[in-house]
């Protein structure tokens, strides 16, 4: 049974995702109080408090009860309490989901169509100075910081040119919902989509170009040819047909590139997905909240890639049953 | 590095970086010189307060300074330090642990390697940048620190690839050889699989490098770096809090970081990935010919005349010219690198893009196949001119299923009813009906030829062009598949071209043969007259190799004495019983069943069945390098052991020797590995190189084994084999890859040195037609079981097992 094996490796990733969280606060340097409340807090208890606290969190117990009370807790869905926001983490980490989501979603599809197309256009003609050149280029898009490109980009087409809004999701004035307001968030979508897309094109162009050209030199290419096939069909039905394969594994493979592009642009758009909430909680120390974030991110991409494995046999007739 | 006394080797060439790695060496060696000078030189440090906040450029600080005061310029340059150095040292450490990971997983196998590489994959499972977060805002971010986190998330990414390699690696053949001359772990680790291994580990430092100097700046950027270094990512991280892309100071303060970002990835990229990778394989659609054409001379369907193909300057065919006359079959027979493969391919014109068509000619009829336009030309492959390709299984598109793949050769030619056709086509095949929605993977090697031969005739072409269209192939599998392709064209009429390598099977089904050497034609006739007359002594040495089934035993020898250098007695090695396979849901395979055979000294015992009949499994358990689960095996009286009394001869030696080595150090190595002191190594490797009759001289000693042609590799191979005076050779066919007029060479020097030394000789092979001619004995067997056993002679005049009457008749058809 394949899919139990999958299913298992991805509950044991979660589990180590787990393990990570809960033994962060303990082998950190410091006081594993410091981690749970926020310094002024601190800063007044007595040391009796402090045992009291200690005790209320259930930290003076053994090892491996803390865990298994603290796992009992994750899998009900309770990740703790926000300093920051005095609020359940998941609650608050869940509620800004749906604004990182939506940039990824058009940020994955963009990047994967128009790399896929230049790409396998580029593998057609490799080898010449047009294909040399465009894979110069494409390194070097890609390896600009998506924050600096971002950054460019407000530079450009708002500060500049003033075309599109630059700050936050929503146009502040318009009633949610209405049609002013969906316009206002395609507007404020666009720039960073543009950054991620630009971003994350280049690794997919590579693996479109590198596996068209295999693709392209497989003997099953110079048979189809010696059938007479049109160049048209050799190109969709034998070449780009395999050479879709490793293309769709790596698109979901990138997805958690992808993410931590994703929050690293929500900080300059000042967007209001999971990203800002990870600077308010650098900023604020907010233990909780980070571990909640890198724990859902965790879940995000393990439904992705459990997504990708089951529905990957669909395509390649060689992995399935 | 050579394991003998010699004169010093030359250094090994450095390999040479293609252009565009070059210019990413060059940019790097030119940003790391700008951060480790550049700061030395300005007058000011990077923190000190030196003008205004936010002033804009001046001649005194071209950069202008940030919103403290501080110049941007020095900043740049000594966060660069920062930057380029959290790259280099966590690529370096991730590297390294990488290493040693993957290569003590490939090499451990089993229930460890499960376990490392399903721990690799869940870190690599975890978002990486939530997790480099979440590890920053516990441990702080100092710059120590954030080189330990970045090693601790980035060291799984090369594992994968690594390992992937390392154990492709051992797997190979020099490696088995390794380990049968008894060599440890460690010497195989070191010695063959991190050599081969290290072009591979540059391109992955590259890879974490680049991905780690990307971190760096995110984290900085996100305000997790040291709040007190410089960063390229603390510079930005500023800018942005101060929304300074918002201002003109995006121009000097957001511009130069990134810029330099971007440069230092990119070079790295550049190093690593390199551009123009594998351009030369493949075909082109239509390469046309540059060069003039020739006239046709005969009236035959199709005719190559002064055909001249070069491939990127070196000419691979000089002026062949070759007439197939209507519903002839004609055998285009040469060895590796003749280029009969290039002269068959080159008539249709489906050459690498690497080839050149110079000039000449391919007549179909009065028609120019050289001067078409593609279009024209694209109508009549597969409609009028066909091609079985050899290898099916990589020229059937693995995602398709047959049946479409041989219907589509039909209707791209606008024939009707191509379904029907090709469930007909599959019926004349002998395929079954139900396998018409079968993937080629789901089908055998036989089947697949099958299929191929069903794509080939499905619109009913002329013109057959079978490539090699049994290689890879069971002895009987070659059989049935060529009698099928000659019923075939004979039914239907068709003209066949059979390019082959195998002259006796082409001589008994061409009209004529036309035999290529060295790109040029130097033999064209009928089988009988060549055999008879040779006009080239090429042709004269391809015949004198046939051994034929009915002609006087070429080897006869005096009986062997009575001491046994090998004795199986109900031997059974059964493999996949360890946890590891289990857990990888595998079935145990029994590969060798009760089987019993004995070597004597001096005397040559041949063994003979299909691949997958366990020939070789019981030369690994005279090694013993097989699980025996049943019965004993001794060797030379001894219980078997690697480096003990047998070596081994493997058959490729293209495989079984790694082409980095110097001939000294391949033929001294199980020398090194014994523990023979340096010394006194030299005297017994030129003495088995003599023996082999191979140069000895250090020229030749210090050759690297890449530089040799295939059948002074085997003589190599074969003379490592005998440097530690085995008592028995296991040879697995040492001959089957070679070219046919080296063979009778090559078993020449073997009698001689079996002769002067007593040895015992396990020759494996499929072929019984050579066994009976250079075997005292045979062996024949088939899955796992030795199912007749006899005198060499006397088994193939008078077989009594079904199996070895039927690998008779595939020797004598």
């Amino acid at each position: 049974m394949p899919w139990l094996r999958t299913v298992a490796a991805y509950a044991a990733v979660f589990a180590l995702a787990l393990t990570i969280n809960f033994a962060l606060p303990r082998i950190a340097p410091g006081d594993p109080l410091s981690f749970l409340l926020p310094e002024d807090v601190l800063a007044e208890m007595t040391p009796e408090d402090e045992a009291r606290v200690l005790a209320e969190f259930g930290l003076d117990r053994p090892i491996p009860v803390q865990f298994a009370d603290y796992a009992a807790g994750i899998v009900t869905g309770d990740l703790g309490v926000s300093v920051t926001y005095g609020a359940p983490v998941w609650d608050v980490v869940i509620g800004r989901l749906p604004w990182t989501l939506l940039l990824m979603g058009w940020a994955l599809a963009l990047s994967t169509i128009l790399g896929t197309a230049l790409g396998v256009m580029a593998a057609r003609r490799r080898g010449e100075m047009g294909d040399i050149g465009a894979t110069v280029l494409v390194l070097a898009v890609g390896s600009a910081p998506v924050f600096w490109v971002a950054m460019l980009l407000i530079t450009l087409f708002a500060a500049n040119l003033g075309w599109l809004p630059s700050y936050g999701a929503v146009p502040l004035m318009a009633r949610e919902g209405s049609a002013e307001w969906i316009l206002g968030v395609a507007q404020r979508t666009i720039l960073p989509v543009t950054a991620l897309t630009i971003a994350q094109t280049a690794g997919v162009w590579l693996t479109a170009r590198a596996s068209m050209a295999v693709a392209l030199s497989r003997d099953y290419v110079t048979f189809a040819r010696a059938k007479g096939v049109p160049e048209r069909g050799v190109f969709w039905r034998h070449a780009l047909r395999n050479a879709i394969l490793p293309i769709y594994t790596n698109a979901t493979i990138g997805l958690g590139g992808l993410l931590g592009g994703a929050l690293v642009v929500e900080t300059v758009f000042s967007w209001p997905g999971i990203g800002q909430l990870v600077v308010q909680g650098v900023e604020a120390r907010d233990y909780n909240l980070l571990q909640g974030v890198f724990l859902v991110a965790t879940l995000a991409v393990i439904a992705a890639n459990l997504l990708a494995d089951l529905t990957y046999p669909l395509l390649d007739p060689r992995v399935r049953r | 590095m050579t394991d003998l006394a010699l004169p010093a080797a030359p250094p090994p060439r450095l390999s040479r970086l293609r252009p565009v790695q070059r210019t990413g060496a060059v940019l790097l060696a030119g940003l790391m010189t700008l951060v480790v000078l550049g700061p030395m030189v300005l007058p000011y440090s990077a923190t000190e307060t030196v003008c205004p906040g936010f002033a804009r450029p001046s001649a005194a600080h071209p950069l202008g300074c940030n919103d403290v005061g501080q110049d941007l310029l020095a900043g740049n340059l000594v966060g660069g330090r920062i930057s380029l150095a959290v790259g280099l040292l966590t690529a370096t450490v991730a590297t390294a642990v990488a290493t040693a990971l993957a290569i003590a997983a490939a090499w451990r196998g089993g229930f460890w390697d499960v376990v490392a590489m399903r721990m690799v994959d869940a870190v690599m499972a975890l978002p990486f940048l939530p997790l480099v977060i979440v590890l920053s805002a516990f441990f702080g971010a100092s710059f120590w620190v954030q080189i330990a986190i970045l090693c601790l998330v980035l060291w799984t990414q090369p594992v994968r690839e690594l390992r992937s390699q390392a154990q492709s690696l051992r797997a190979a053949d020099y490696v088995d050889a390794a380990r049968a001359m008894g060599g440890s772990g460690w010497h195989v680790c070191t010695r063959h699989i991190l050599p081969e291994l290290a072009p591979l580990i540059v391109p992955q430092f590259v890879r974490i490098a680049h991905a780690a100097i990307l971190t760096e700046s995110a984290l900085s950027f996100l305000g997790l770096g040291d709040p007190l270094a410089k960063s390229w990512g603390t510079i930005l991280f500023h800018a942005n809090a101060r929304t300074a892309f918002l201002t003109d100071a995006w121009l000097w303060w957001v511009l130069p970081p990134g810029l330099l970002i971007a440069a230092s990835v990119v070079a790295l990229a550049l190093i690593g990935h390199g551009i123009g990778d594998r351009y030369a394989d493949g075909t082109v659609a239509a390469a046309p010919r540059t060069g003039a054409s020739a006239p046709r001379r005969t009236e035959a369907l199709l005719e190559a005349a002064d055909l001249t193909v070069s491939y990127g300057g070196q000419p691979a065919l000089h002026g062949v010219s070759l007439a197939v006359p209507r519903g002839a079959t004609i055998g285009l027979i040469g060895e590796s690198g003749s280029g009969k493969s290039t002269a068959a391919m080159g008539i249709l014109r489906l050459l690498p893009p690497a080839a050149t068509i110079r000039s000449g000619s391919a007549w179909l009829d009065d028609l120019d196949l050289m001067g078409l336009p593609p279009e024209t030309l694209r109508a009549l492959r597969g409609r009028r001119i066909a091609l079985v390709p050899q290898a099916a299984m990589a020229a059937l598109n693995p995602v398709r299923p047959v049946g479409a793949q041989i219907a589509e050769a039909a209707w791209v030619h606008g024939l009707r009813d191509a379904e029907t056709r090709a469930r007909a086509l599959m019926a004349e095949v002998d395929l079954p009906a139900d396998r018409y929605a079968a993937y080629p993977h789901e089908l055998s090697g036989g089947q697949r030829q099958r299929v191929a031969i069903a794509v080939a005739l499905a619109a009913e072409p002329e013109v057959l062009i079978a490539d090699e269209p049994t290689t890879g192939l069971d002895v009987l599998v070659q059989k049935a598949i060529l009698d099928l392709l000659a019923q075939l064209s004979a039914a239907r009429g068709l003209t066949v071209l059979i390019v082959t390598h195998d002259l006796p099977m082409i001589a008994r089904r061409a009209q004529r043969l036309a035999i290529l050497k060295d790109g040029r034609l130097v033999e064209n006739g009928a089988p009988e007259a060549l055999a008879d007359r040779p006009n080239h002594p090429h042709t004269e040495a391809l015949f004198a190799s046939i051994l034929r089934l009915d002609a006087p035993k070429a080897w006869t020898r005096a009986a062997a004495p009575m001491t046994p250098v090998l004795e199986a007695q109900a031997l059974s090695v059964t493999y996949g019983t360890s946890l590891a396979a289990r857990l990888r849901g595998r079935q145990p395979a029994e590969a060798l069943r009760n089987v019993s055979l004995s070597v004597r000294a001096g005397e040559v015992v041949g063994l003979v069945g299909a691949s997958g009949s366990g020939k070789t499994t019981l030369s690994r358990a005279a090694l013993g390098l097989a699980p025996i689960t049943g019965g004993a095996v001794r060797v030379d009286g001894g219980p078997p052991q690697p480096g003990g009394p047998a070596a081994m001869i493997f058959q490729d030696p293209y495989q079984s020797l790694r082409p980095a080595m110097a001939v000294a150090e391949a033929v001294c190595e199980p020398l090194a590995i014994n523990g023979m002191s340096k010394d006194t190594r030299t005297t017994p490797v030129r003495a088995a190189l003599a023996r082999m009759r191979l140069p000895s001289d250090d020229g030749f000693l210090l050759r690297r084994v890449g530089s040799l042609s295939g059948g002074q590799r085997q003589r190599v191979a074969i003379a490592r084999a005998l440097v530690a005076e085995p008592r028995l050779l296991l040879a697995d066919e040492p001959t089957s890859m070679l070219d046919q007029s080296l063979r009778m060479d090559l078993l020449a020097t073997l009698e001689t040195v079996r002769a002067a030394h007593g040895l015992g000789i396990l020759f494996v092979t499929h072929d019984l037609a050579l066994a009976r001619h250079f075997c005292d004995r045979i062996a024949v067997m088939q899955d796992g079981q030795i199912v007749e056993e006899g005198e060499a002679e006397a088994l193939c005049a008078a077989p009594q097992h079904p199996y070895t009457r039927a690998l008779l008749s595939a020797a004598e058809a």
